[in-house]
C-alpha cells in the first residue's frame, strides 16, 4: 500500500497495478501424498511451490501470501506464523522447543503477521522477503507434520477444506477490510450493496459484471488457490458450499489445481466463482507442476481480463450426489421442505433428513400430451348429449384412411 | 439488519391463532392492539446522547464499543432451525403514484425505490434461487404488471429499468394491486409460499369496493402481505399486515431514512419462517417430492438454438430428460416441463436451514482462562488481557470493569467465542461468518471438538 501511495498523483491510475492477495490452501492429506510418492512427491510439489509464491512476490512488492495447510485432521496456518505457535516456543511448552531458544526474546515485532518469530538464517544472496517465508512455511508444515498422530491419520482419512476454506476467507476479508478502511467499508462487509454481485449464481454471463467488480484501482485483490491431492469431500458439503458462496459473493475467485482425487464440486466452485480449474491426470503433467503454476495461475484477476485463461470452452459437471445413496445423479427428487436431494422416490413418503410426510407431487406423470386429453373431452360431450359410449370411442380416435 | 428479524420473535405466540380459518376470523380481526407500541421515530428521538467516560477520561473505548455493540446487535438472532418456506413466490408490489414524486429520500421517492428494488431483486435471487419473483406497480387507481412471475433477476431488471424513464402519477389502489396479486398467485403450487411486497409512498388508497373483502379472500389464499410505508403509518395498512400474517405485528414498517428503507427492503429477502396455521392448512396437499434435473454445462462446436429463447448460443445445459437445450438456468424445461437447477442454487439455501449458532461475549477472566491472544479466524491481535495474576480476585474484577466499561452488548474483551468449539474470535470475522460464510472457522478446522472438558462451568462464574 506504501507503494500505491508513494508514487506520483499524477501518473495515469491505470497505471498502478492493485496488490493482489494470494491465499493458498495446501491440501496436506497424508493418504493423498502417499499414493503420489512416487510421481510427485510432497517435499518437491512444496519446493515448487514456494517458487510460484516468490514470483507472487516479486511481481509487484505490494503484494501478499497466506497459506493455509487443509490437513487430515484439522486445518492450520502455514504462514503466517499464527501467535499461539509462538507462544509456546516462548513458553517453552512446544516438542521442538530447544531448537529456538534463541529466538525466545525478539518474537513480539512481528505477531501482526509478517513471517512469525522464526528467523531465517542470514543469507546475503537470498531476498529477504522470500527467505523468511520459506524459512516461516518450512518451519510450520515440519511442525504440523510432526504433531499428527498416527491415530489422528487414520481415523481422518479426509481433508478439513472447509475450515481452510472459511479460515482463508476471514483472513480475507479482514485484511481487505484493514487495507480499504480509507474508502467506506462497512457496505463491503455486507455486500448486500454490492451492485454488481452475480445474482442467481447464473453461469452464463461470468465475464461481464462479476470480473468488474475487484475493486478499485487501490483495493485489494484476492484470491485462493487450492492445492487439491483428496477425493472424496461429501461430508463437509453443505460448509463447503457455503464458503463457495460467499467467495462468489466478494467476488474472490477459487482456482482449483487438481493433482490427484475426483472432488466433485471443486470444479463447480471454480466454476461458479470465476476460477481456474485445472486437473493434472498424468505423472508427466504432474512433473511440470510448476509449469501449470506459473503459466495460469499467477496472473491475478485484472490481468486474467486480458487473457485466455485454461480451462475455459470445457463443459461442466454440474450433477448432484444425492442424499441417500451419494450417487452422482443428473435427475433426482428433491424434497421441498429441507431441499434435500434423492435417487428415487421414497418407499415411505417420509423425508430422510426432516422427517416430514411427502407427497409425490407429479411424479410418474408423463408430460402432457394433448391427444391424450382430447378423447377424455370428446368422451364427455358424447356423454352430456346422451349418446352412448361405443360410437363415441370410435369417434375421438382419428382414422388413419 | 435492525428491524430485518421480528417475525423470529413470537413464533409460539402465533401457533394458535386461529386467523387462517374464515369463519372464525372476525373476532380476531375486529380486535386491536391496545397499547400501541412506541413507534420507531419515536425510538430514535429519544436517544440518550451522553457518552459515559472511560476512568482515565478516555471516549475511545467507550466508542468502539458502541460501534462494537451495533455490529452485533444488527447480528443476534434466534438461531433455532425453523422451517423456512425456501420456495418463496412473491410479488413485489410498487407504489407509481403522485406521492412516489417527493424528494424526502434522495433523489425522489421513485428513482430510489427503483434502485432498491434493482439490489433487492438481485438478493432475492441469491437468497432464494428456486423462487419466483413478479413485479406490480400502482398508477392512476390501477395495478398494473411490471413483470411477469418469473425466476430470472435479469427480466425484472430490465423491466424495472424502463420504469425509471415513467412518471409517477394519480393515486395507488391497495384493493386493485391486491386482487391482481392474489390473481397472480391464485395457480402457484401449494409447497411454495405465496407473499405479497407492498412499497407505499401514499397516505392513502383509492379502491372501488371494500378492501376487506380482499383481505379475507387473502387470507383464504394463504397470501402473507407485507408492507414497507415510505410516509407514515395508515391504520388499513397494519391491518392487513397484521390479518394476513395471523396477527403478527411486525410485517408493517415505515421507513425512517433511505439507510432504514434499504435495510427492510433486504430483510424481505431472507425466506419467512412458515406458522404451523400454514402447515396445518397446507397438510392436505403440502410438502411434495419434486422432481428436477441437474443438467450439467455444455459447450458446443457451433451454435445451434437454444429451446427457450430462440437465441442462437455455443453453450447451455441439456435438460436431463429430454435433451432440450437451455440458456440459463434455473428454468424450466420448455419441452418437458421438468425443473432444471444447479445444485448449487439448492446448495445455497442450506444455510437458512441449518444456521450458525451465535457467538458469546467473553470475559477477561474467560479471555485470561483461554489464553486466547488473537482471533482465531483472521489472526489479527486481540487487546491484552490487562490485569496480573497477583491481584486478588475480588479487586481485580472492579479494576477490570472500570476500565473497560463498553457499550451493551459488545464483549469487554473483544473476543467472541463460538461455544461449540471454544475459539476465540474478533467482532469482524463474527460478522463476516454470520452473515456471509454462515461457517464458524474453529468448528470446520477441527475434527474432534473439545466436548465436556469443564471450561464451560468456569466461563459462568
Amino acid at each position: 500500500m506504501n507503494a500505491v501511495d508513494a508514487t506520483d498523483r499524477g501518473a495515469a491510475q491505470e497505471d498502478i497495478e492493485p496488490p493482489s492477495l494470494l491465499t493458498i490452501i495446501l491440501d496436506t492429506n497424508p493418504h493423498a501424498w502417499a499414493v503420489l510418492a512416487n510421481t510427485l512427491p510432497l517435499s518437491k510439489a512444496v519446493a515448487n511451490l514456494l517458487v510460484f509464491i516468490n514470483a507472487h512476490l516479486a511481481i509487484n512488492h505490494a503484494n501478499r501470501i497466506a497459506v493455509i495447510a487443509s490437513h487430515s485432521e484439522r486445518a492450520e496456518w502455514l504462514y503466517p506464523t499464527p501467535a499461539h505457535v509462538q507462544r509456546e516456543r516462548r513458553t517453552g511448552t512446544s516438542h521442538d522447543s530447544e531448537d529456538f531458544e534463541m529466538e525466545n526474546g525478539d518474537g513480539d515485532g512481528d505477531s501482526l503477521g509478517s513471517g512469525g518469530p522464526v528467523h531465517p538464517p542470514d543469507d546475503a544472496n537470498k531476498y529477504r522477503p522470500f527467505a523468511q517465508l520459506e524459512h516461516a512455511l518450512l518451519r510450520n508444515l515440519q511442525r504440523l507434520l510432526a504433531t499428527t498422530t498416527p491415530a489422528a491419520i487414520s481415523s481422518h482419512p479426509s481433508t478439513m477444506l472447509a475450515g481452510a476454506l472459511t479460515r482463508a476467507l476471514a483472513y480475507i476479508s479482514k485484511q481487505t477490510t484493514s487495507t480499504s478502511s480509507l474508502t467506506s467499508t462497512s457496505s463491503a462487509q455486507f455486500n448486500y450493496s454490492d451492485p454488481s454481485s452475480m445474482a442467481g449464481g447464473n453461469s452464463a454471463d461470468p465475464t461481464g459484471t462479476s470480473r468488474t467488480s475487484g475493486g478499485s484501482s487501490t483495493a485489494l485483490t484476492s484470491r485462493i488457490l487450492i492445492i487439491s491431492v483428496s477425493g472424496d469431500l461429501a461430508d463437509k458439503y453443505i460448509e463447503i458450499m457455503n464458503s463457495i458462496f460467499a467467495c462468489q459473493r466478494l467476488s474472490i475467485p477459487i482456482d482449483v489445481l487438481k493433482l490427484a482425487g475426483s472432488p466433485i464440486f471443486l470444479q463447480q466452485a471454480a466454476d461458479t466463482t470465476g476460477g481456474i480449474y485445472l486437473s493434472l491426470e498424468t505423472p508427466q503433467a504432474r512433473a511440470g507442476i510448476l509449469q501449470y503454476l506459473m503459466f495460469a495461475y499467477l496472473p491475478d484477476q485484472t490481468a486474467r481480463e486480458h487473457l485466455i485463461v485454461p480451462g475455459e470452452g470445457e463443459g461442466v459437471d454440474f450433477r448432484a450426489a444425492c442424499f441417500c445413496h451419494k450417487r452422482v445423479v443428473d435427475i433426482g427428487f428433491v424434497c421441498s421442505i429441507c431441499l434435500s436431494i434423492f435417487c428415487e422416490p421414497l418407499a415411505d413418503g417420509e423425508c430422510l433428513l426432516c422427517g416430514s410426510h411427502l407427497s409425490m407431487a407429479n411424479y410418474g406423470q408423463n408430460p402432457v400430451v394433448v391427444a391424450k386429453t382430447k378423447p377424455k373431452k370428446g368422451k364427455k360431450r358424447m356423454l352430456d348429449g346422451g349418446a352412448d359410449t361405443g360410437t363415441s370411442g370410435g369417434e375421438g380416435t382419428p382414422a388413419p384412411g | 439488519m435492525a428491524h430485518s428479524d421480528p417475525e423470529y420473535d413470537d413464533q409460539g405466540a402465533d401457533d394458535d391463532d386461529d386467523v387462517v380459518v374464515p369463519g372464525r376470523g372476525s373476532r380476531s380481526m375486529v380486535s386491536r392492539p391496545k397499547g400501541r407500541a412506541q413507534a420507531k421515530w419515536e425510538a430514535a428521538a429519544s436517544r440518550n446522547w451522553e457518552l459515559q467516560e472511560g476512568a482515565d477520561g478516555s471516549l475511545e473505548g467507550v466508542l468502539g464499543g458502541l460501534e462494537e455493540a451495533g455490529k452485533r446487535k444488527r447480528l443476534l438472532k434466534d438461531t433455532t432451525p425453523l422451517q423456512r418456506g425456501i420456495i418463496r413466490h412473491t410479488l413485489l408490489v410498487l407504489d407509481l403514484s403522485s406521492a412516489m414524486n417527493e424528494k424526502d429520500l434522495r433523489p425522489t421517492r421513485h428513482l430510489l425505490t427503483i434502485n432498491y428494488t434493482i439490489a433487492f431483486v438481485r438478493e432475492f435471487f441469491e437468497q432464494n434461487p428456486i423462487s419466483q419473483l413478479g413485479i406490480l406497480g400502482m398508477r392512476e387507481g390501477l395495478a398494473i404488471r411490471v413483470s411477469d412471475m418469473s425466476g430470472n433477476p435479469n427480466d425484472h431488471i430490465s423491466a424495472l429499468k424502463q420504469l425509471r424513464s415513467t412518471e409517477p402519477k394519480g393515486n395507488p389502489s391497495l384493493q386493485n394491486a391486491l386482487d391482481m396479486a392474489r390473481a397472480a398467485l391464485y395457480h402457484t403450487p401449494s409447497h411454495g409460499t405465496r407473499e405479497v411486497v407492498i412499497v407505499l409512498g401514499a397516505l392513502l388508497t383509492s379502491d372501488p369496493g371494500d378492501i376487506h373483502d380482499t383481505i379475507k379472500a387473502c387470507i383464504r389464499d394463504r397470501i402473507r402481505v407485507r408492507i414497507i410505508g415510505l410516509a407514515a403509518q395508515m391504520h388499513i395498512c397494519a391491518e392487513i399486515c397484521r390479518k394476513t400474517n395471523g396477527g403478527d405485528e411486525n410485517c408493517y414498517d415505515v421507513a425512517v431514512d433511505e439507510v432504514d428503507y434499504r435495510q427492510q427492503l433486504m430483510a424481505i429477502t431472507t425466506p419467512p419462517v412458515l406458522r404451523s396455521t400454514d402447515t396445518e392448512a397446507q397438510k392436505n396437499n403440502q410438502a411434495a417430492l419434486l422432481m428436477m434435473g441437474f443438467p450439467s454445462r455444455i459447450v458446443e462446436e457451433k451454435a445451434t438454438l437454444c429451446a427457450c429463447h430462440g437465441n442462437l448460443t455455443r453453450g447451455g445445459y441439456l435438460c436431463s430428460r429430454c435433451k432440450a437445450k437451455v440458456c440459463n438456468l434455473p428454468a424450466t424445461c420448455p419441452t418437458c416441463d421438468l425443473t432444471l437447477i444447479l445444485s448449487t442454487h439448492l446448495a445455497r439455501s442450506y444455510h437458512h436451514l441449518f444456521p450458525l449458532r451465535n457467538w458469546a461475549e467473553v470475559s477477561w477472566k474467560r479471555a485470561r482462562q483461554k489464553g486466547s491472544v488473537q482471533c482465531y479466524g483472521c489472526l489479527s491481535a486481540f487487546p491484552a488481557v490487562p490485569a496480573q495474576y497477583e491481584v486478588a480476585n475480588g479487586d481485580e474484577h472492579d479494576l477490570l470493569f472500570a476500565r473497560t466499561k463498553r457499550a451493551e452488548g459488545a464483549s469487554e474483551s473483544s473476543r467472541y467465542e463460538c461455544e461449540t468449539c471454544g475459539n476465540h474470535f474478533c467482532i469482524d470475522c463474527d460478522v463476516f461468518c454470520h452473515e456471509v460464510v454462515h461457517n464458524c472457522p474453529g468448528c470446520q478446522s477441527q475434527a474432534s471438538l473439545p466436548g465436556a472438558d469443564g471450561d464451560g462451568e468456569a466461563n459462568g462464574g
